[in-house]
C-alpha cells in the first residue's frame, strides 16, 4: 500500500524564546515490512538541519534556533510503501511460554524485558497480566489477549493523561490515549516475559465512517518478539494486528526512545501545540 | 520500422523520448500504443485531426502574444498531436523531486527575509541576494500569509544525453502556460480517445479546483468563504488568454488594476452592487507593477494601496512579494545547497551546472568559452536575450563579452545540453524535435502537484530553445497510471 502522510506541529509562545534545541523522529523506518520512498522535514523559523541514527536504528533530525521566537512550525511529509504483513490463516502460533527462556538471555532482548522509564514492572502489573493470561500457553495467544484486554477494559480518553505519564498510574486510572495504552500493554507483557517494544507511527484509517482511535494525531502500538518468528505488531487503542496500514516510523523501549519531537528551549511554555496529521492513501 | 508515420524517423545521437537505439530502432514499452496508433493513420486522417485541433484552439481563443513583431502580436499557439508519455515510476521521482525544491525554495524565501541564517553561514554570498533586482527589503520580517511565499510554480525540466531529468529553472513569480496543458488534453482526448483510455494516464482536471483551494487557504479571512480574484495586466499581456482561462475555470473574477480600490487598508472590488472585500488576490503581474506607492510610480496597472493592506494582513497575494529573488538564475545555481542546508538531504532532482560571471575564476572560463556555452541573463524570463555558444556568429559573441565585463552579476553561463528529442510532426513528417517539460506546482495547506505538465517542443528544426516567443510549441503530456 503506498501511503502519504502530512504531519505538521505548530507550537506557540507567549513571549519570544530562544537557545531552542530539538530533535525530531519524524523519518519513517525503511526495513521488510515498508519503504520510505521519500521523507522531506522543514522547520521554520530556519534553521539548518542536520541527522543522526540513534541506537535503536532510528533516524533522528536535529536542529536548533538560537533566535528569538514566537512560533515554531514543523512540518513532515512522507511517502511509504508498506507490504502486506498479516496473514490471517497464519498467525505465528504454536510457540509455547516456556520457550521465551531461550531468548532470555539474548542480548538484543533485554532492554525490551526490563523496566524503562515509563514502564514498571510491578507486582500489579505482573497479577493483572497473569489474570489475563489465564491457561494460555502461546506466546502471541497471551500478547493477543492482552491487547485485547486493554481495548476492551480500558477507556480511550484525551483529558487524563499527559505525555508523561506512567504504565503504574494508567493501570490505576484505566483511561488513557493510544501512548498510555501501549506502555500497559508492554508492561503487561514483559512482566510475563514476553519482549515488548514501543513503536511510534501513523495508520491509515480505511473504516468508512474513519471509526478507527487516534488516527488524527501520531500513533503509537506495540511490537512483541515471537521466538522463530519475528517481530510482531499489536495496537491496543484499536485491537488490531499491525498491517500494511500502519506505518512505521521508529521503536524503543518507550515513549522515551522514539517521541517525535522533543527539545529545550529558554522560555515559557508554550500556549499551544496544535498537531495536524493526516494520512492519505496513494494510487498503487 | 517500416511503414507508415515513423518510416524516415532517425534518432541520431539524441535522446529519445519514444525509441531506443540498439542497432536498430526500437519503441519503448510505454509508447508502444501510442506508436501503433499513430503509425497506421493515413495521410488524410492525420490532417483532419490536425485542423480539428487548430480550429478549437482558434475557436477557444487559445493564444498568446510576441512582443516585438512586426508581423500582428497574437498568435495560436502551435500544437503537436504526439503525446509525450511518462512512465509512472519516472514521474514518481520527478514529483519528489520537485517538492523537494519548492519546500527548500520556500524556506529561503522566509530565511532571507526574516533572520537570513544561510547568508550568516556563508553558504550563499551576501552580495548575490543583496544585488538582486527582485528582492525586496520592503517585506523584510514580515510573516506572509501561511508562511508560504511561493504558491504557484512552474519549473522547467530537461532531460540530457542520458535521459536524466535536470531543472533548468525555476518560475516562482508568474509562471504560466497550465492553460494550454489543460486545453491539449481536451483537445487530445477527442482526437485520440481510445488510445487515451487504454493507456490509464492520470488525469489534470482537477487543477483549476487545486487552484482555487491553494488561493483559498491563504484567506485571512478564515471564518466565511473567501473572495478571491485574478489580477490581470490585461488584454496586452502574452498571457491574457490563460488568465480568463483560469478566471473562468475557477469561478472567480478577472479584475484590472481599476477594478479594485484600496480603502482604509483594505481591498475591495468594483462591482455592480457595489464594493466587495477581496481576501486573495492571485496577481498575474510582477511585483514592480502592483502598487505604484510602493513600486514603480509610472505604472497604472497596480492598485495603489495594495501594499499597505497587504502588510497589515488584510489581504494575501499569491505568489508573495520578493519571490523573484528564487527565479534568479544567481540563486539557481545555489539550489542543491539550500536543499542541503534546511532539509538536510541531497537533492532529488539534478541541476544544470551553471558559471556565474560574477565569480572572477568563473567568468574568465566564459569569456574563453563562448562558443560551448549558453549565457542567459540572470533575470530575464522567456527566452529573451540569450547566446547560445555554437549557434552564435562573432559578432554576437564579442557583443556577450562586453556585457559580461560591464555587468558580471546579470549574467550565467551553461553547458549546452542537448536536450532529449521527441518525434513531432513536421512538414518534412516525423520528426525528431528536443523537448523540455514545466510541471505546476502549487503549495497551499499541502504540496499538489497534477501528474504531467506542459511539454514545450522546439519546432525549428535543431533549436534548443522552447520558449513560446521563440518558436515553441507543445504537446499532451502523458503520466502513466502504472
Amino acid at each position: 500500500m503506498r501511503l502519504y502522510v502530512f504531519h505538521k506541529t505548530v507550537y506557540r509562545y507567549p513571549d519570544q524564546v530562544s537557545n531552542s534545541f530539538n530533535e525530531m523522529r519524524l523519518h519513517p523506518l525503511s526495513n521488510d515490512l515498508q519503504k520510505c520512498e521519500s521523507c522531506l522535514i522543514s522547520v521554520l523559523p530556519t534553521t539548518c538541519m542536520r541527522e543522526y541514527l540513534d541506537l535503536n536504528g532510528n533516524l533522528v533530525q536535529y536542529f536548533e534556533i538560537p533566535e528569538p521566537h514566537l512560533k515554531l512550525l514543523i512540518e513532515a511529509r512522507s511517502t511509504v510503501n508498506t507490504v502486506k504483513r498479516v496473514d490471517f490463516d497464519e498467525f505465528p502460533y504454536g510457540t509455547t511460554m516456556d520457550k521465551l527462556r531461550d531468548i532470555e538471555k539474548n542480548f538484543n532482548c533485554r532492554n525490551y524485558l526490563q523496566s524503562s522509564s515509563y514502564v514498571e514492572i510491578t507486582p500489579t502489573v505482573w497479577k493483572e497480566a497473569v489474570d489475563v493470561r489465564g491457561n494460555s500457553n502461546d506466546v502471541f495467544q497471551t500478547a493477543y489477549q492482552i491487547m485485547e484486554f486493554i481495548y476492551l477494559n480500558y477507556e480511550y480518553s484525551n483529558s487524563t493523561t499527559t505525555v508523561d505519564t506512567l504504565s503504574s498510574s494508567i493501570i490505576k486510572k484505566r483511561k488513557g490515549v493510544c501512548q498510555d495504552f501501549a506502555h500497559v500493554a508492554i508492561a503487561m507483557c514483559r512482566s510475563l516475559g514476553i519482549p515488548a517494544r514501543y513503536v511510534s507511527g501513523y495508520f491509515f484509517d480505511h473504516t468508512r465512517n474513519r471509526s478507527m482511535r487516534g488516527s488524527e494525531a501520531s500513533h503509537a502500538w506495540i511490537e512483541v518478539l515471537i521466538n522463530g518468528h519475528g517481530w510482531y505488531g499489536l495496537d491496543p487503542t484499536n485491537n488490531r494486528v499491525v498491517d500494511e496500514t500502519y506505518i512505521i516510523l521508529g521503536s524503543g523501549r518507550d515513549y522515551r526512545d522514539v517521541a517525535p519531537i522533543t527539545g529545550t528551549y529558554f522560555g515559557r511554555l508554550p500556549t499551544s501545540m496544535d498537531v495536524d496529521v493526516s494520512v492519505k492513501k496513494l494510487g498503487n | 520500422m517500416n511503414s507508415g508515420q515513423f518510416s524516415n524517423y532517425q534518432t541520431k545521437s539524441f535522446f529519445d523520448e519514444m525509441f531506443y537505439f540498439d542497432e536498430k530502432t526500437v519503441v519503448k514499452p510505454h509508447y508502444e500504443k501510442v506508436y501503433k496508433r499513430l503509425n497506421g493513420l493515413s495521410a488524410d486522417e492525420l490532417d483532419a485531426k490536425r485542423s480539428q485541433a487548430v480550429s478549437s484552439f482558434l475557436e477557444h481563443g487559445v493564444t498568446f502574444t510576441v512582443y516585438d513583431d512586426s508581423d500582428g502580436i497574437e498568435r495560436v499557439f502551435p500544437f503537436d498531436l504526439i503525446p509525450r508519455v511518462i512512465p509512472k515510476a519516472e514521474w514518481v521521482i520527478v514529483e519528489q523531486g520537485l517538492k523537494q525544491r519548492i519546500l527548500a525554495l520556500n524556506l529561503f524565501l522566509h530565511d532571507i527575509y526574516h533572520q537570513a541564517r544561510i547568508l550568516k553561514e556563508g553558504i550563499i554570498p551576501k552580495e548575490i541576494v543583496e544585488t538582486c533586482p527582485y528582492y525586496r527589503k520592503e517585506i523584510i520580517g514580515f510573516d506572509v500569509p501561511q508562511d508560504i511565499y511561493i504558491h504557484i510554480c512552474g519549473s522547467d525540466l530537461i532531460r540530457n544525453e542520458e535521459g536524466t531529468y535536470m531543472v533548468l529553472e525555476d518560475n516562482g513569480r508568474c509562471p504560466s502556460g497550465v492553460s494550454y496543458l489543460l486545453e491539449n488534453r481536451a483537445i487530445m482526448k477527442r482526437a485520440f480517445p481510445k488510445t487515451y483510455q487504454s493507456m490509464e494516464v492520470c488525469s489534470v482536471e482537477a487543477y483549476p479546483e487545486l487552484l482555487l483551494r491553494t488561493l483559498e487557504h491563504l484567506s485571512p479571512r478564515q471564518s466565511q468563504k473567501p473572495v478571491c480574484v485574478l489580477l490581470s495586466p490585461g488584454v496586452y499581456n502574452s498571457a491574457y488568454f490563460e488568465h480568463t482561462f483560469l478566471a473562468r475555470q475557477m469561478g472567480i473574477e478577472i479584475v484590472e488594476g481599476r477594478d479594485l480600490i484600496a480603502i482604509d487598508n483594505y481591498v475591495f472590488m468594483r462591482t455592480t452592487l457595489g464594493l466587495v472585500q477581496v481576501d486573495v488576490i492571485y496577481r498575474r503581474l510582477d511585483d514592480d507593477y502592483i502598487d505604484p506607492l510602493f513600486f514603480k510610480n509610472d505604472s497604472i496597472l497596480g492598485v495603489p494601496g495594495l501594499m499597505e493592506a497587504y502588510l497589515k494582513g488584510n489581504v494575501s497575494l499569491a505568489n508573495a512579494v520578493g519571490t523573484g529573488l528564487a527565479d534568479d538564475k544567481v540563486t539557481y545555481a545555489f539550489v542543491p545547497e539550500m536543499i542541503k542546508f534546511y532539509l538536510g538531504q541531497d537533492p532529488i532532482l539534478e541541476s544544470v551546472p551553471t558559471y556565474l560571471c560574477w565569480r572572477e575564476k568563473d567568468r574568465n572560463y566564459v569569456l574563453e568559452n563562448l562558443d560551448k556555452l549558453v549565457v542567459k541573463p540572470a533575470n530575464e524570463s522567456g527566452g529573451y536575450g540569450m547566446l547560445i555558444g555554437t549557434a552564435s556568429t562573432k559578432q554576437e559573441r564579442n557583443d556577450f563579452k562586453f556585457r559580461i565585463k560591464e555587468n558580471p552579476r546579470e549574467y550565467i553561463a551553461q553547458p549546452i545540453i542537448s536536450l532529449s528529442r521527441h518525434p513531432t510532426f513536421c512538414d518534412e513528417g516525423v520528426m525528431g524535435r528536443h523537448v523540455d517539460l514545466r510541471p505546476f506546482i502549487l503549495y497551499g495547506k499541502d504540496i499538489e502537484i497534477v501528474p504531467g505538465g506542459l511539454t514545450r517542443v522546439a519546432l525549428k528544426k535543431d533549436s534548443l530553445v522552447v520558449n513560446s516567443s521563440q518558436g515553441g510549441g507543445s504537446k499532451d503530456t502523458w503520466v502513466l497510471k502504472n
